[in-house]
């Protein structure tokens, strides 16, 4: 009895020192990567989301074993691509470029991002397990990637994920999720519509800004097999498939609650949380602001799956961060980022980050059964991230410009302002224009989105 | 004979009023002229500081043409000079009325609250009262919806539809500034020497006949000082509306200023911005220069 008490203590010791490795051996390395570098200094900024409200929580352990101090402004996401911009054109303090997939053609093209080739070259400050390929490659390749080099790491991710009231699904008959948009639209929703009661069957935020032109209009063309640009990056609006997709859009309003047009992602998700719609398609990120009892009334009711699939298959949304060395830094600090970047993104606090409200890009963190187990986002979220399309919106620096036309006039096709096929050619006019000033035309720039 | 002449002594050098006025006159300079000559040269120039590789070369009146045969910009244009008629007039009104009724003798104490509080909605910052709209006309559980079924009306999706979202920018707008139209005339009725009312009293009991003949007077130069800051401030007044629509839904709510910072610092297109801007303070100009000669050659 003895003997196999001690066997099995020592099976317990052994299993625990093989999980405790990584860790430890991160620790080793960090530490004496850092040990010429303390007292250095790295700035970055943050967004008020949940993934970066995780690092902050482990900022303390990251500082304490490297003396790197790292000071961070948290601003508003409409406002963080002005601020870095600003602060790289003038040559300013940021340390680290947070790089929203949409913004990562702009940043590379102007020389903002060191490759992280360049930095990984130097071992002294590169950790043993950096293991890119432990990355989704979706993530790396949209995130970080810009024709071909990697700049940045895959931080703070996101996929478009279908989150329902399951409860609501069982009372109306349903004891599974939607699988297609149509049977979305055909079947599901009329079940949960009532307006007299202001129930609805779906919420779209469509809030002009980013949030219509990502979040809403590009939502309903790869999945129906359409697309903004074809691959002369000429306008595919006009395309069956995408026109297929914007009507399906319009045809779907009917079930959403009035005033959707003005819905940003906190109405959205707010709209489910508080009962008066069945289902949203949403941000992975929002699922801890889902499960929280002071902000949600949906408690075990709370169901997660993949977004529906079109005509063209499961393309769900696809958003997220990464984070980039920023090349105005000095060569110290450019070294202390690159530190703090790879901790960030490693395997080795993957688990904490998630358990800490973070979405990690890491695959070997999901294949966890406790974490399986405690987030029912993940099996859906791994799903959506086994297949996608990188250029969901184009990450050209073109963008901006052209989610400012879509914004618009994606609004006023939701209003009924113009017809889809109206407003459609409107924005393809616009934004081939858009294109044709920027040089995309004539040779000038590679046709890269 | 010597005919010296002392000058007097004045306590002061000759250079002494030129180092009273440099602060004042460093500081124009700095934050009010610098920047409006750089943008100047700006709007001259293809300057997009999200292009660097691409140089900021001089093109001429390249920029201007682009404003000025851009279909989005008069659009923009027009919708801000729609914001401004419908709602300057009703805060005139609304200010003016407000200013007679704390003209009217006694409830002195009354009054004096009523004076302080007119200055709460003027201090609020242009984001809070866009977040104060935000709530106040969201469709499910804002007050605006809440009165109107008390009236027994259904909800109005105030920030979805294009209608309803102009309403609401207005009320707000009209919200906040209906006090500083208030506080502008009440300063002009107590302008009006007390005799000259009083007589007035006695020949008429037509109030209205008072205001025209006696106060309105008096009023004019208030009123053309309103006009043209509320000008300048609609042309430029971007946060309360961008927190509570950001120029939408379609563009229901673009005001100039909401359009002017998307191709300043979304777009960063600074040249085309600049070009904007210059042309608004333009046209600011111009309409101020109106008003001076219209209502105070009325005035006097």
């Amino acid at each position: 009895m003895k003997r196999a008490l001690r066997i099995c203590a020592s099976v317990v010791a052994l299993a625990a020192a093989t999980a405790a490795m990584p860790v430890a051996a991160m620790a080793d390395w960090l530490e004496d990567a850092a040990k010429p570098l303390k007292g250095t200094e790295v700035n970055g900024i943050f967004l008020d989301r949940p993934g970066y409200r995780a690092i902050i929580k482990l900022l303390p352990e990251f500082e304490k074993k490297t003396g790197i101090k790292v000071n961070y402004e948290i601003v508003p996401y409409e406002n963080a691509r002005e601020k870095e911009v600003l602060n790289f054109t003038s040559r300013g303090d940021l340390t680290m470029a947070l790089v929203d997939l949409v913004w990562i053609g702009e940043f590379a093209e102007n020389g903002w991002l060191v490759p992280v080739d360049d930095l990984a070259k130097d071992k002294a400050i590169t950790d043993p397990n950096l293991n890119l390929k432990g990355f989704f490659p979706l993530l790396l390749d949209a995130f970080g990637s810009w024709g071909g080099t990697v700049y940045g790491l895959p931080f703070d991710n996101y996929s478009g994920l279908l989150f329902y009231n399951s409860c609501k699904l069982k009372e109306a008959g349903f004891d599974k999720p939607p699988a297609t948009w149509a049977e979305l639209k055909d079947v599901y929703a009329p079940k949960l519509t009532d307006a007299s009661k202001n129930q609805y069957a779906y919420a779209l935020q469509s809030r002009r800004g980013e949030t219509q032109s990502a979040d809403s209009f590009m939502r309903f063309l790869w999945p129906f097999g359409g697309s903004l640009l074809n691959k002369e990056f000429k306008s595919n609006l006009l395309s069956k498939e995408s026109q297929a997709g914007l009507n399906f859009r319009q045809d779907l309003l009917k079930y959403m609650p009035p005033g959707v047009v003005s819905f940003d992602h906190a109405e959205a998700v707010n709209a489910l949380a508080q009962g008066q719609v069945a289902m949203i398609t949403e941000w992975s990120a929002f699922y801890s602001t889902l499960t929280d009892p002071a902000t949600s009334k949906l408690g075990d009711c709370l169901a997660v799956a993949p977004e529906p699939a079109g005509p063209a298959g499961r393309l769900p949304a696809l958003g997220g961060f990464s984070l980039a060395v920023a090349a105005q830094a000095t060569p110290e600090q450019q070294k202390a980022t690159w530190l703090f970047i790879q901790w960030a993104t490693s395997e080795a606090i993957a688990k904490a980050y998630v358990e800490a409200g973070g979405v990690s890009g890491r695959m070997a963190v999901y294949e966890d059964p406790a974490i399986k187990a405690q987030y029912k986002f993940v099996a859906p979220m791994v799903a959506s991230w086994q297949a996608g399309v990188p250029e969901y919106r184009p990450r050209f620096p073109a963008w901006p410009a052209i989610s400012e036309v879509v914004a618009e006039w994606g609004s006023k096709i939701e209003l009924g302002e113009v017809s889809v096929e109206a407003g459609s050619k409107e924005i393809g006019t616009r934004m081939e224009a858009i294109l044709q000033k920027d040089g995309y035309y004539d040779g000038k720039k590679k046709l890269l989105q | 004979m010597s005919a010296t002449q002392t000058k007097p002594n004045r306590g002061y050098g000759r250079w002494t009023p030129l180092w009273f006025l440099a602060p004042a006159v460093v500081t124009l300079f700095a934050i009010g002229i610098y920047p409006t000559l750089f943008a100047l040269v700006t709007s001259f120039r293809r300057y997009n500081i999200a292009r660097p590789r691409e140089g900021f070369p001089f093109v001429g009146l390249e920029n201007y043409v682009a404003v000025l045969t851009d279909s989005t910009f008069w659009a923009s244009l027009g919708l801000t000079a729609q914001f401004y008629l419908t709602a300057l007039p009703i805060q005139v009104v609304l200010g003016l009325i407000v200013a007679l009724l704390l003209h009217k003798p006694g409830m002195g104490l009354l009054k004096s609250l009523a004076r302080v509080t007119l200055v709460v909605p003027l201090a609020t910052t242009y984001a809070v009262v866009g977040l104060i709209g935000r709530l106040i006309f969201n469709r499910d559980f804002g007050v605006a919806n809440q009165f109107l079924s008390f009236a027994g009306f259904g909800p109005v999706d105030w920030l979805s539809t294009p209608n309803g979202a102009f309403a609401a920018i207005v009320i707000m707008d009209v919200w906040q500034w209906t006090p500083f139209c208030a506080l502008i005339f009440l300063a002009g009725l107590s302008m009006v020497p007390g005799e000259i009312e009083e007589a007035a009293r006695l020949e008429t009991s037509s109030k209205l006949a008072l205001l025209r003949h006696v106060q309105l007077p008096y009023l004019l130069p208030g009123l053309t000082a309103v006009m043209i800051l509320r000008s300048a401030d609609v042309l430029k007044l971007f946060d309360m509306v961008f927190v509570m629509t950001r120029g939408g839904p379609g563009s229901a709510t673009d005001l100039i200023s909401i359009y002017i910072q998307r191709v300043g610092f979304r777009i960063f297109d600074l040249g085309t911005a600049s070009a904007q801007a210059i042309l608004l303070l333009i046209l600011t100009i111009i309409i101020s220069r109106l008003y001076i000669r219209v209502l105070y050659r009325e005035a006097h």
